[in-house]
């Protein structure tokens, strides 16, 4: 997969982008929980393309599958702008039978509470420690009383069709805070059939940025034995100057 | 300035360690009730939280000068910031202090010297801890002013921290130790790494480091 290749398209294709962003509906749902408040389900935000180099960082996961991925490349820092946007389309493919898939980053915390616990129940990688199944009405509330909310969503329109786009939950990554000093990150999870393609990375890549705006000084989180590597090559350290994470009677 | 503090001892993870007096050491009142549960901890039920479980008693904490408070309410927080000094952490932004403190979720226990008047407000102990009230907590900023250490105040926070925490239901309970502190969190019930699983921490510089390889 070469950057340079959707370099000669980008223009069109960030127009394109933008173009289909508005037009995408939300599925009907019968409750979606919005981090912190309760609305209908309505996407809001703009969508913009990522930065290229953090794409340099990631591009070996992508274009396993299939040749006709497009990478969307902005033509300015996001640094530079003021309020770093709430959604942001990490790439866009068309997949072998035409289908037009896009795969959306949002820190709104638009997320359906059926939607978490039926990943949850997904045979996944479990970038977290410790998964009992988990009662609904103990999921909206943890979510709710998260500070922030992060989730991967895949936007698929079938070839030929201007209508009826899925929108489905395929991974998730939350982070709880005093709102001042400290993050702790938990429950990262991403569908097993969208795993393998750094989108993980990419989700925890954009939670920490997400932190770190909001002034969030220290985050931190609890890594599995098998995992701690992942985290490490996203700038975490383990035992920092030998500080020792501690659970209360572990069950494990 | 980056610090990693669940406990008394801060610890920057950029810039150089300043010198510093360090806190006095922990010597844990060893409790009979507590070592039973250590004993096969990870296989016994854990404690049921019942201040008949607490090392002292709020009585016993009254009749030593010492008054337990298990909200933030009242708590003088440019006090706190002066605890936090004399423990070798940085001072912090009381503002940033107050908005930690409502966000802790009821998380918060303290104690108060309990000559009142002047000492109202002023924490002698203090604990707290951030999560999402269902599942998971972080216990943060564990203190106890370095001149009242070693009587027991840092355990009667934490117990009644923990006790708060799992009355609400959290069933997991985590912090961050510096390895001289590990062991007064053991006999609280605390194991470090339990099957491998590993605290981490991110670093800017890290991240830096990372990027330009």
């Amino acid at each position: 997969m070469h950057l340079g290749a959707s370099v000669a398209s980008s223009a069109s294709s960030l127009c394109r982008t933008h173009h289909l962003a508005c037009r995408f509906q939300d599925p009907d749902r019968s409750w979606i929980y919005r981090h912190s408040e309760l609305i209908p389900g309505k996407r809001r935000g703009k969508v913009v393309p990522l930065r290229a180099n953090f794409w340099e960082s990631i591009k070996s996961g992508f274009g396993k599958n299939d040749n006709t991925t497009q990478v969307v490349e902005p033509p300015t820092s996001i640094e530079e702008e003021e309020t770093l946007p709430l959604e942001i389309v990490l790439l866009e493919r068309t997949r072998p039978d035409g289908t037009f898939e896009q795969i959306i980053f949002s820190s709104a915390g638009d997320v359906d509470v059926y939607d978490v616990q039926a990943l949850c129940d997904k045979d996944n990688w479990i970038f977290q420690v410790g998964w009992p199944r988990r009662p609904l009405g103990k999921i909206a509330a943890s979510l709710k009383n998260s500070y922030l909310v992060a989730t991967l969503h895949s936007i698929c329109r079938p070839s030929g069709s201007e209508v009826n786009d899925k929108k489905q939950l395929i991974g998730m990554a939350r982070a709880t805070s005093d709102h001042a000093f400290n993050a702790t990150i938990w429950d990262v999870l991403v569908d097993p059939s969208y795993q393998g393609q750094g989108l993980g990375k990419a989700l925890v890549e954009q939670l920490i940025r997400t932190l770190l705006k909001r002034d969030i000084g220290n985050i931190s989180l609890f890594a599995d034995n098998k995992v701690v590597d992942f985290y490490q090559n996203l700038g975490f350290e383990a035992d920092p100057e030998g500080i020792k994470g501690m659970f209360w009677y572990p069950r494990y | 300035m980056t610090a990693m503090q669940s406990h008394g001892v801060s610890l920057p993870l950029r810039g150089s360690l300043s010198s510093r007096s360090l806190p006095r050491r922990y010597f844990s009142v060893s409790s009979l009730s507590w070592t039973k549960f250590l004993t096969g901890a990870r296989n016994l039920p854990y404690p049921v939280a019942a201040s008949s479980a607490f090392t002292l008693s709020d009585g016993e904490l009254e009749s030593r000068g010492f008054r337990v408070r298990r909200s933030p309410e009242g708590l003088d927080v440019g006090a706190l910031n002066d605890v936090f000094a004399r423990v070798g952490f940085p001072r912090r932004d009381p503002d940033r202090i107050r908005r930690a403190l409502e966000h802790a979720g009821g998380a918060v226990v303290w104690v108060e010297d309990g000559k009142g008047g002047s000492e109202e407000g002023k924490p002698v102990a203090f604990a707290r801890a951030t999560g999402d009230g269902v599942f998971n907590a972080v216990v943060w900023d564990v203190v106890v002013e370095p001149s009242l250490q070693g009587i027991g105040l840092g355990k009667a926070v934490m117990e009644r921290l923990v006790a708060d925490l799992r009355a609400k239901g959290v069933s997991n309970i985590a912090l961050y130790a510096e390895p001289r502190v590990v062991g007064f969190y053991r006999p609280l019930g605390f194991a470090a790494d339990p099957d491998g699983i590993k605290g981490m921490v991110y670093s800017r510089r890290n991240q830096q480091q990372r990027k330009s390889r």
